[in-house]
């Protein structure tokens, strides 16, 4: 209860200051919709009469705009400008203030990003099922929960390198080639399908927009569910090894 | 020539400190490998399912995304260390008054006199994708067709570093509007044929932000031989997007009253 109330607290101080920034959240927004955009610009060429591309892409869009995660900023420049450390002294866990400013950025970005997402689905004429909406919300909860894992992970190389960014542009590059967004993975060619689908990647994005566009949900919130497991381990271990390693001015 | 000196002695000086960090040349190689592995895998796979999109080919695609990594990587190595989040480094922190003191043109200085050699390493790849689809293409591009690609890469590299200073002049007038993320954002449509995308974006890309004028017109020109429309609106572009880089430069050092004042 404390947990939630602290989150809630931190949720509530980050979306406020967030708000003065709005101009570049508006930014940010573009950042995450240009690449489902091409991808829907360039599956359309390749399949123009098939209205299932379009759906997928927006919803592609939607979920990505609900789960993009900036821990490589918010997180790792904490730990290159020593300020973790007023973060440490504070008696709570440290990644309940990364968990706050990430939900408040993501609902910035869904409520700026969703007028993109309304317009574009009415000029591509594109129509959603409500039940396949609503199929689809657990899975964006898991998917939201899965990037917000992977990129805490990669951020966390910041204990040992200067070159986060790289190492989380790289994750970034693999989430969108085996993710959804560069592909739907049903035109994936066979071998590659079968490995985006065993990665963790293909939760974050592909399998949620595919449900939310009407596929028939065959319970792979499991496959998710085992990713965030093993991610949620990874991320402690890592955290406890690079806490161990940080060091800051003053300390 | 002076300024060819100043950029030759400041290019020189940042490959001695790159050098120097050589866990950081690694992780640039890593990273420009997997970006543009990344790239071609995307298109490889749309490869697998169609022939043509939007009329290009598959060929055409690599030439457009290897003129494409080329650009970028002249750009991340010339003009991004210097015009990189302009409001911040350039106006808050007071480098341009620094820039303003030395003998020297302060346009060249704020937007040239820095390098990253190591995003250099995009522009080989990019070359070498470049090699690859003229290789695949039926037909091999002609003496016209080389000159006018390069012809149009210059334009293109113009309006680039255009782009980025007329974005940088904003801060000017408005000092907290940061685009950064919103240009290097809009700058990934560059890398498709303007022919793959709606009408709207497809003008956008030619006349408003013409994204389109530094890899697509270069790639088609390379490859269907010189076309002299193109070739002169490409150069037109180039000095008109030029002589209002330098003009809006001007007007915002008229109204720049310094950092500390």
């Amino acid at each position: 209860m404390r947990t939630l109330s602290l989150l809630t607290f931190r949720i509530r101080q980050q979306v406020l200051e967030w708000s003065g920034a709005w101009w570049f959240l508006l930014t940010l927004v573009v950042q995450a919709v240009i690449a489902p955009l091409i991808g829907l610009f360039i599956w359309s060429a390749v399949y123009p009469d098939d209205p299932s591309i379009t759906r997928y892409y927006v919803a592609i869009i939607l979920v990505t705009l609900m789960t993009e995660s900036f821990e490589q900023h918010t997180f790792s420049n904490r730990v290159y400008d020593g300020t973790l450390s007023h973060e440490l002294l504070r008696p709570q866990p440290v990644v309940l203030g990364v968990i706050g400013e990430n939900l408040a950025i993501r609902g910035w970005l869904t409520l700026l990003g969703a007028p993109i997402v309304l317009v574009t689905a009415i000029a591509l004429h594109t129509t959603f099922a409500w039940q396949s909406v609503l199929l689809a919300i657990p899975g964006i909860a898991l998917a939201a929960v899965l990037i917000f894992l992977f990129t805490f992970l990669l951020s966390l190389t910041a204990f040992w390198t200067d070159r986060v960014h790289p190492v989380v542009g790289f994750g970034s590059q693999l989430a969108f080639l085996f993710g959804g967004t560069a592909a739907p993975i049903g035109l994936l060619p066979d071998g590659w399908a079968r490995i985006a689908e065993a990665l963790p990647f293909y939760g974050m994005h592909g399998l949620p927009a595919e449900i939310a566009s009407g596929k028939q949900y065959d319970g792979s919130l499991g496959y998710q569910l085992g990713w965030v497991a093993v991610l949620t381990i990874a991320a402690a271990a890592v955290w406890r090894a690079g806490i161990r390693r940080y060091t800051a001015v003053g300390s | 020539m002076k300024l060819l000196q100043l950029f030759g002695a400041g290019f020189s000086m940042s490959v001695r400190r790159s050098v120097a960090f050589r866990t950081n040349l690694l992780f640039d190689v890593v990273l420009a490998f997997t970006g543009l592995g990344t790239t071609i895998a995307a298109v490889a796979i749309v490869f697998t399912r169609t022939d043509t999109v939007g009329g290009w080919s598959k060929a055409e695609f690599l030439v457009l995304i290897g003129t494409y990594e080329l650009i970028t990587g002249l750009r991340s190595a010339f003009i991004d260390p210097n015009l990189s989040w302009f409001p911040d480094n350039g106006i808050r922190n007071g480098k341009l008054d620094a820039y303003l003191l030395q003998p020297a043109p302060s346009l060249f200085l704020a937007s040239l006199s820095l390098s990253a050699p190591l995003a250099l390493i995009q522009c080989v790849l990019g070359a070498g994708v470049l090699s690859w689809g003229i290789g695949t293409a039926p037909d091999k591009p002609d003496l016209y067709g080389v000159l006018s690609w390069l012809l149009l890469v210059i334009a293109g590299l113009v309006v680039t570093w255009a782009l980025s200073v007329l974005l940088a002049c904003l801060a000017f007038w408005a000092p907290k509007l940061q685009l950064d993320v919103f240009y290097h954002s809009a700058w990934q449509l560059g890398r498709y044929p303007t022919d793959v995308f709606a009408r709207p974006i497809r003008f956008a890309l030619t006349y408003v932000f013409p994204l389109a004028l530094i890899a697509a017109v270069p790639s088609s020109a390379l490859l269907n031989g010189p076309n002299a429309g193109q070739l002169a609106a490409g150069l037109l572009a180039a000095a008109v997007a030029a002589g209002l880089a330098a003009l809006a430069w001007r007007a915002g050092l008229r109204r720049y009253t310094g950092a500390t004042s």
